[in-house]
C-alpha cells in the first residue's frame, strides 16, 4: 500500500434531491491516490448519482465535493482534465480504428499524443496487436474498455471512474480487466468503481463501500493477505440492506 | 488545428454525411450552371437583336423613303428595348422567365405595348427554375437537417455521450461539430457561386452580401435543429419535425401568404387600363380632329404652333391621339403600378418572419430580377418612348420630310 | 379476426396514439380544407371577373356609333379565357398565362395580364390548391405515418415474434399497407370534398374528375408501397426516414424543376422579336396590298375583275378596297398561324421531354395528368388561343365582307369633308357580330389526354408492388 497521501475523491455530506426524492442523503467517502474503492449498492441506491456528481453533470444540494482538489462544478473543465470516466458500455466510434479513436479521444482531452505512445498504451492495456488498425464495429466490450484504458493512462489522469466495468464481461475478461485496474492503481491513480458484482470487487478493491438510500451504510477496508472475508462480506451487504 | 482535422475525418467517415455533402456539391454546380445557361441565351438573344432589326428597319426605310412620310416611319417603325441581365441574375432568375427581357415599341400609345410579353412555354415556367436561389432556399436547409437532426441525439443513441461529455471542454466539443458542418455546408453551396459570380463580374459587395444572407439562412436552420435536439427527443423524432417545419416555413405558410396578400391587396386588373385606353384611343375617330389637337397641344404647348390639320389624313393627329389616349388612363397606371408594389412590399415584410422568403427577396432584389428591376426596366421603356415620341413629332409638327438617312437618326435605347 | 385486420388495427391504434401524428394529419386536413376553399373562391373570383371584363368589352363592341368597318378592324376587341370548373382543382398553368387578349386585324397579340406578373414573388412559392396538397404534402405526411411500419419492427427485435406468433410475411406487410392506405384514403377525403363542390358547378365533367379522382388514389397508393418497401429494406427506422425524405424531395421538389431546364436547352423557343421580323419579312416578299405593281396582287386584281366581268374596279359590284382587305388578311393570317403553329409545336416537344423525364417521378406524372384532365395545360391554353385566333379571323373577314358590301367603292375613296359620314355603316352591324364564346372540350378528350401519365403512374405502382412483393419474401431473413 502506498502511504495515504492527499484525497483524490473526496464527498463530504453530499445531499441530492430531484423534486421530492432525495437520492443523495449526507453521502461521504474518500478516495486516496493509488487506492481503488468499490462502491456497492443495489439499483436506486445512488451509485450513478455519485458518479454524477463527480463529473460536474449534477450539483449537490448539500456538502462538499472534490475531485483532485477541485470542485467538479464550478471548475468543470478543470477537474474533468484529471478525470477518466469509463460508462457501463464504453461506446466509442465504429467507423474509426482503435487507434484513430485514441488519437481523436486524446485530442478531444487536448492531450495529443504521437502513434508510438498510444501503441505502447494499447500494449499495457493488453490490446492486441493485429486490433489496433482494426474499425471497432466488431470488438467486444472488453477490448472496447483496453483503448479507453489506454486513452486514460495516456492522459496520465489522478482519477479514474468506473461505472459496472465487470458487467457482461465473461470470467476471463474480468480477470484480465482486474488485473489491468491493479497496473493503474500503481501508477498511483485513484479509482472509484461503482458496481453490484461484490466478486469483483473482492477481487481487485482496497476498499469497499455500501451505498444505500444516498449514503454509505458500511464500509470495508482489505487487510492481510486474504484481504476480505467474502462470507462475512455477504452477509453484511445483505443486513445492510435489510436494515435501510 | 489537429482536433478539427479529425473532426473532419469523422464527419466524412459518416456515409450519410459524405452522401449530403457530395450530393449538395453536385446540386449546387448544376444550378449555378443552370442559371448560367439561362442567363446566356438571354445575353445572346440580346445580342443578335442588332442584325435582324437593321435589315428590318433598312426595308422599311427604303419604302418609306418614297414618301418621306414621316408618320408611316412612325407607325412602320419597332424600335428594340431590352433589360440585360446583371451579373447575379444566373443566381435567382426571378421573374426574368416570365417577364420579356426584349420588347419593341413605337410610337403609338405605349399602355396597349408595354404590358405585351414574350413567348414562354408556361408549363416550363410553373414549377419554377432550377438556380442557386432555389437551392439556397428549397433544398439547403434538407441538408442541415440531414446533418444535424443526430448531432446530439445521434451520440446519444450509440452510447457514446456520457464519456463525451466526462471529457474536458465537452461544450466546445459540440460547438466545433457545428462549426465544422456548417463551414462544410456552406463551402460546398457556396464556392461554386462564388467562383460562377466572380467569373460573371458581380460586384464584391453584393456578393458577400448574399454569401453573407446564405451563412445567416443556414445558422437559422442550424439554430432550429440545434432547438429541436434540445427536446432531447430520438433522432427520428427530430428529423420528422424539422421535416415538418421545412414543410410549413417553405411551402405551406408561403403559399397561405400568397392567398391573403392576393386577396387583402386587389389590384385593379392590368385588362382594365388596356379597355380604357383603347376607347380613348379609338373614341378619337368620333370626335372632331381638332378637339383632339387641342387637348394634345394644352399639354404639350412646345408643338402648339405646328401648322393646322387640312382635310387629309395626317400621322401627326394620329400619333396625338395615341398620346392623349396614354395620359387619360395615366392614373389607373400609377394605381395599377402601386397595387403591385403594395403586394410586392407586404410579400418583403413577410420575409422578415419568413426567412426562406426574406432570402428569396434579397436574392432576387440583389441579383435584380424581381418585380422592382421590372418595373425599373418599364420606367426605361417609358423614358426611351418619349425619346422616340419627341424625335418623330419633330418631323410630324413641323412637316419635315422624313428621308431613308433619317432612320439612323432615331433614338436608340441605351441598356444601363 | 385474420392476422391481416388486427395488424392494420394495431397500425393505426399506433398512429392515433403518436400525438405528432395526429397532429400532422389534422394539420392536412385543415390544410386541404383551406385550400379546397380558397382555390375554389379564387377560381370564382377569377371567373365572375374575366365574366365581368367579358361582357363589358362586349357591350363596348356592340355599343360603338356608325363606322367605317375597317375602323372597327382596328377597334378590335378583348377576349377573355374562362377558367374550367376543374381549375378550382387544379389551376396548371392559369396563372402563367395571360388570360386576356386584344384581337385586332393585321395582328396576332400575346395575351396579357397572367397573374404570375401581377403577384408578389410568393407565387414562385408555388400555389395552395387541393391539387398541390395532394401531390407534394400527402406524401410528406404518409411518409411520417409510415416509415417506421416495418423497420421499427425489425429495429426493436418485434418482427422475428410476430412471425413466429403465426403472421406470414405476407400478411404482415398486407396489414400494415392496409393500415397506411386508410390514412391515405383519409388524407385524400377532404380534397374529394372540394370535388363535391366543384361537380355541382355547372359544366362540371364526370370523365376527367373520375380520370383525376383515380390517378391521385394511385399515386398515393404508390407513396403507400413505396414507404413499405423502403421500410422493409432498410436496417433502421432512421435510415427509412432519410431515404424516403431524400426520396421525397428529388421526385416531388427537385425533378420537377431540372426538367423544365433540361427542356428548354434541349429545344429552343423563338422570342417575339425573332417571330415578328420573320413574319414582317415574309410578309414584304409576299407582296403588299399597298403596292400597285405587287405581282400577287396584280393576280388577285385581274382573277376578281373576270369573276365579275368587268374591266375596271371602278364598275364591280362590290368594294374592291374590301376585297382587298380580305385578301391580305388571308395572307397575313396564314403566316401568323405559321410561325404560331411552329412555337406551339416546339413548346409541345418542351413539354414532350418534360413528360419523358417525368417518367422518373410518379410526381410530374401525376402533375401532368392532373393538369390535362383539368384542361389547364399547355394544350388547353393552346386551345383557347387558336380558338380565340379563329374568331379573330373570323371576325375580322366579317368587317371586311361589310366594307365590300356596305360600303360604295366610290365613298371609300372619296376625300371630300362629307365623305367621312358616307363612308360609315350603321351601328346595328356590330350587335351581329358575334361573341366570342369558349368551347371547352368534351369530357373523354380532356379524360383521354391525361391517359398517358396516368398510365405511367399505374406502371409505377406496378413496379413499386413488385418490389413489394420480393421485399417481402426476404423479411426477417437477416
Amino acid at each position: 500500500m502506498p502511504e495515504p497521501a492527499s484525497a483524490s475523491i473526496e464527498l463530504s455530506g453530499v445531499s441530492l434531491s430531484y423534486g421530492a426524492h432525495r437520492v443523495l442523503d449526507g453521502l461521504a467517502l474518500r478516495v486516496d491516490r493509488g487506492m481503488i474503492y468499490a462502491l456497492l449498492g443495489g439499483n436506486g441506491a445512488g451509485k450513478s448519482t455519485t458518479l454524477s456528481v463527480l463529473l460536474g453533470f449534477a450539483k449537490p444540494d448539500a456538502g462538499a465535493v472534490r475531485v483532485a482538489g477541485l470542485d467538479p462544478v464550478a471548475k468543470a473543465d478543470a477537474a474533468r482534465q484529471r478525470i477518466a470516466y469509463l460508462p457501463e458500455n464504453v461506446a466509442l466510434y465504429e467507423h474509426l480504428t482503435a487507434i484513430e479513436n485514441a488519437d481523436y479521444l486524446l485530442a478531444l482531452s487536448g492531450e495529443p499524443k504521437p502513434r508510438e505512445a498510444i501503441v505502447g498504451a494499447f500494449g499495457a492495456a493488453g490490446l492486441q496487436e493485429r486490433a489496433w488498425d482494426q474499425q471497432l464495429g466488431g470488438f467486444s466490450k472488453g477490448m472496447r474498455q483496453k483503448v479507453a484504458i489506454a486513452v486514460a493512462l495516456l492522459r496520465e489522469v489522478p482519477v479514474l471512474l468506473l461505472d459496472e466495468p465487470t458487467s457482461g464481461l465473461d470470467p476471463r475478461a474480468t480477470a484480465d480487466f482486474n488485473g489491468l485496474l491493479a497496473a493503474v492503481r500503481e501508477r498511483g491513480t485513484a479509482v472509484l468503481m461503482v458496481t453490484h458484482d461484490l466478486m469483483s470487487a473482492v477481487d481487485v478493491a482496497d476498499r469497499i463501500g455500501f451505498i444505500d438510500a444516498g449514503r454509505i451504510v458500511d464500509e470495508v477496508a482489505a487487510e492481510g493477505a486474504e484481504r476480505f472475508d467474502l462470507r462475512a462480506l455477504h452477509d453484511r451487504f445483505a443486513n445492510d440492506v435489510a436494515a435501510a | 488545428m489537429r482536433i478539427w482535422m479529425h473532426e473532419l475525418r469523422l464527419l466524412l467517415r459518416a456515409r450519410l454525411a459524405l452522401v449530403a455533402l457530395a450530393l449538395l456539391g453536385t446540386l449546387s454546380i448544376a444550378a449555378v450552371v443552370a442559371g448560367s445557361a439561362e442567363v446566356d441565351r438571354q445575353r445572346d438573344a440580346i445580342a443578335v437583336i442588332a442584325e435582324p432589326q437593321e435589315s428590318d428597319i433598312a426595308a422599311i426605310a427604303a419604302w418609306v423613303d418614297k414618301s418621306k412620310d414621316a408618320g408611316s416611319a412612325a407607325y412602320y417603325s419597332f424600335h428594340p428595348t431590352w433589360d440585360a441581365p446583371s451579373p447575379l441574375a444566373f443566381a435567382a432568375i426571378g421573374m426574368r422567365d416570365v417577364a420579356p427581357f426584349i420588347l419593341r415599341v413605337r410610337a403609338l400609345g405605349l399602355e396597349a405595348q408595354i404590358y405585351d410579353g414574350d413567348i414562354f412555354n408556361p408549363e416550363l415556367a410553373l414549377p419554377g427554375r432550377f438556380d442557386f436561389a432555389f437551392l439556397l432556399v428549397f433544398l439547403a436547409p434538407l441538408f442541415v437537417i440531414a446533418l444535424f437532426h443526430d448531432l446530439v441525439s445521434g451520440e446519444r443513441e450509440a452510447g457514446r455521450e456520457p464519456m463525451l461529455c466526462a471529457l474536458p471542454g465537452a461544450r466546445r466539443l459540440w460547438l466545433r461539430r457545428v462549426a465544422l458542418r456548417f463551414a462544410m455546408l456552406f463551402l460546398v453551396l457556396a464556392l461554386p457561386f462564388t467562383i460562377a459570380a466572380i467569373h460573371s463580374g458581380a460586384g464584391a459587395g453584393a456578393i458577400l452580401l448574399i454569401l453573407a444572407a446564405a451563412a445567416a439562412y443556414l445558422l437559422f436552420w442550424i439554430a432550429l435543429a440545434l432547438l429541436v435536439g434540445r427536446l432531447g427527443w430520438s433522432s427520428v423524432a427530430n428529423a420528422a419535425t424539422l421535416a415538418s417545419c421545412w414543410l410549413v416555413l417553405t411551402l405551406v405558410l408561403p403559399t397561405l401568404a400568397h392567398v391573403t396578400i392576393n386577396r387583402a391587396i386587389p389590384v385593379g386588373q392590368g385588362t382594365e387600363i388596356a379597355l380604357a385606353q383603347r376607347e380613348k384611343v379609338n373614341s378619337a375617330w368620333e370626335i372632331p380632329r381638332e378637339e383632339t389637337m387641342r387637348r394634345f397641344y394644352a399639354t404639350h404647348p412646345e408643338w402648339a404652333d405646328s401648322p393646322p390639320l387640312g382635310p387629309e389624313f395626317h400621322y401627326k393627329w394620329y400619333l396625338a391621339f395615341h398620346q392623349v389616349g396614354d395620359e387619360s388612363v395615366a392614373g389607373q397606371v400609377r394605381a395599377y403600378r402601386a397595387g403591385l408594389e403594395r403586394r410586392d412590399a407586404a410579400a418583403r415584410t413577410l420575409g422578415w418572419v419568413l426567412p426562406p422568403v426574406g432570402l428569396q427577396a434579397l436574392l432576387t432584389r440583389l441579383a435584380e430580377t424581381d418585380l422592382e428591376a421590372q418595373l425599373a426596366y418599364q420606367d426605361r421603356i417609358r423614358d426611351f418612348h418619349r425619346h422616340l415620341r419627341e424625335f418623330y413629332y419633330g418631323y410630324l409638327f413641323t412637316d419635315r420630310p422624313f428621308g431613308q438617312e433619317d432612320f439612323a437618326r432615331a433614338p436608340r435605347f441605351a441598356s444601363p | 379476426m385474420s392476422p391481416t385486420l388486427l395488424i392494420a388495427r394495431d397500425e393505426l391504434r399506433l398512429m392515433r396514439r403518436n400525438r405528432v401524428a395526429v397532429i400532422a394529419f389534422v394539420l392536412l386536413v385543415l390544410l386541404t380544407l383551406t385550400a379546397a376553399v380558397t382555390a375554389w373562391s379564387h377560381q370564382q373570383g377569377i371567373a365572375d371577373l374575366r365574366q365581368r371584363h367579358q361582357t363589358a368589352a362586349d357591350s363596348a363592341f356592340d355599343a360603338q356609333p356608325n363606322r367605317h368597318p375597317h375602323r372597327v378592324v382596328h377597334y378590335g376587341t378583348f377576349i377573355f379565357r374562362p377558367l374550367g370548373p376543374l381549375a378550382a382543382f387544379d389551376p396548371g398553368v392559369d396563372a402563367f398565362t395571360g388570360n386576356s387578349m386584344f384581337l385586332e386585324g393585321h395582328r396576332q397579340n400575346t395575351a396579357n395580364f397572367g397573374d404570375v406578373r401581377q403577384s408578389s414573388l410568393l407565387i414562385r412559392f408555388g400555389q395552395l390548391t387541393p391539387a398541390f396538397v395532394l401531390q407534394a404534402v400527402a406524401p410528406l405526411l404518409l411518409i411520417f405515418l409510415g416509415y417506421g411500419a416495418i423497420a421499427r419492427e425489425r429495429e426493436r427485435g418485434t418482427l422475428r415474434p410476430l412471425m413466429l406468433q403465426g403472421a406470414s410475411r405476407g400478411q404482415i406487410v398486407a396489414g400494415k399497407l392496409g393500415g397506411l392506405g386508410l390514412v391515405a384514403l383519409l388524407a385524400g377525403l377532404p380534397a374529394m370534398l372540394g370535388f363535391v363542390l366543384i361537380a355541382g358547378q355547372p359544366g362540371a365533367q364526370v370523365e376527367p374528375m373520375a380520370v383525376i379522382a383515380l390517378g391521385y388514389g394511385v399515386y398515393l397508393a404508390l407513396w403507400a408501397v413505396l414507404i413499405l418497401l423502403v421500410s422493409a429494406l432498410v436496417k433502421r427506422s432512421r435510415d427509412a426516414l432519410l431515404a424516403l425524405l431524400a426520396l421525397w424531395a428529388v421526385l416531388v421538389v427537385l425533378l420537377p424543376r431540372i426538367a423544365p431546364d433540361m427542356a428548354g436547352a434541349a429545344v429552343p423557343l423563338d422570342n417575339r422579336l425573332q417571330t415578328d421580323i420573320a413574319v414582317a419579312r415574309d410578309l414584304r416578299t409576299m407582296g403588299g396590298s399597298h403596292n400597285p405593281d405587287d405581282p400577287h396582287f396584280a393576280r388577285f386584281k385581274q382573277a376578281v375583275l373576270e369573276r365579275y366581268g368587268v374591266g375596271r374596279i371602278e364598275d364591280l359590284p362590290v368594294n374592291y378596297k374590301g376585297l382587298l382587305g380580305m385578301e391580305g388578311e388571308r395572307l397575313t393570317s396564314e403566316l401568323f398561324n405559321r410561325y404560331a403553329a411552329e412555337s406551339y409545336d416546339a413548346q409541345e416537344r418542351q413539354n414532350g421531354t418534360v413528360r419523358a423525364i417525368g417518367v422518373l417521378s410518379p410526381a410530374m406524372a401525376l402533375r401532368a395528368m392532373s393538369m390535362a384532365a383539368a384542361g389547364t395545360d399547355f394544350a388547353g391554353h393552346r386551345r383557347f388561343l387558336e380558338q380565340a385566333e379563329a374568331y379573330r379571323y373570323d371576325l375580322i373577314q366579317r368587317l371586311n365582307r361589310l366594307q365590300a358590301n356596305a360600303v360604295i367603292y366610290a365613298d371609300d375613296t372619296a376625300q371630300d369633308p362629307d365623305a367621312d359620314r358616307r363612308k360609315r355603316v350603321a351601328a346595328d352591324y356590330w350587335q351581329a357580330m358575334p361573341d366570342f364564346t369558349f368551347r371547352q372540350p368534351d369530357g373523354l378528350t380532356l379524360a383521354a389526354a391525361a391517359l398517358p401519365s396516368l398510365g405511367v403512374l399505374i406502371l409505377w405502382l406496378i413496379a413499386a408492388g413488385g418490389g413489394l412483393l420480393f421485399a417481402t419474401r426476404r423479411l426477417g431473413a437477416r
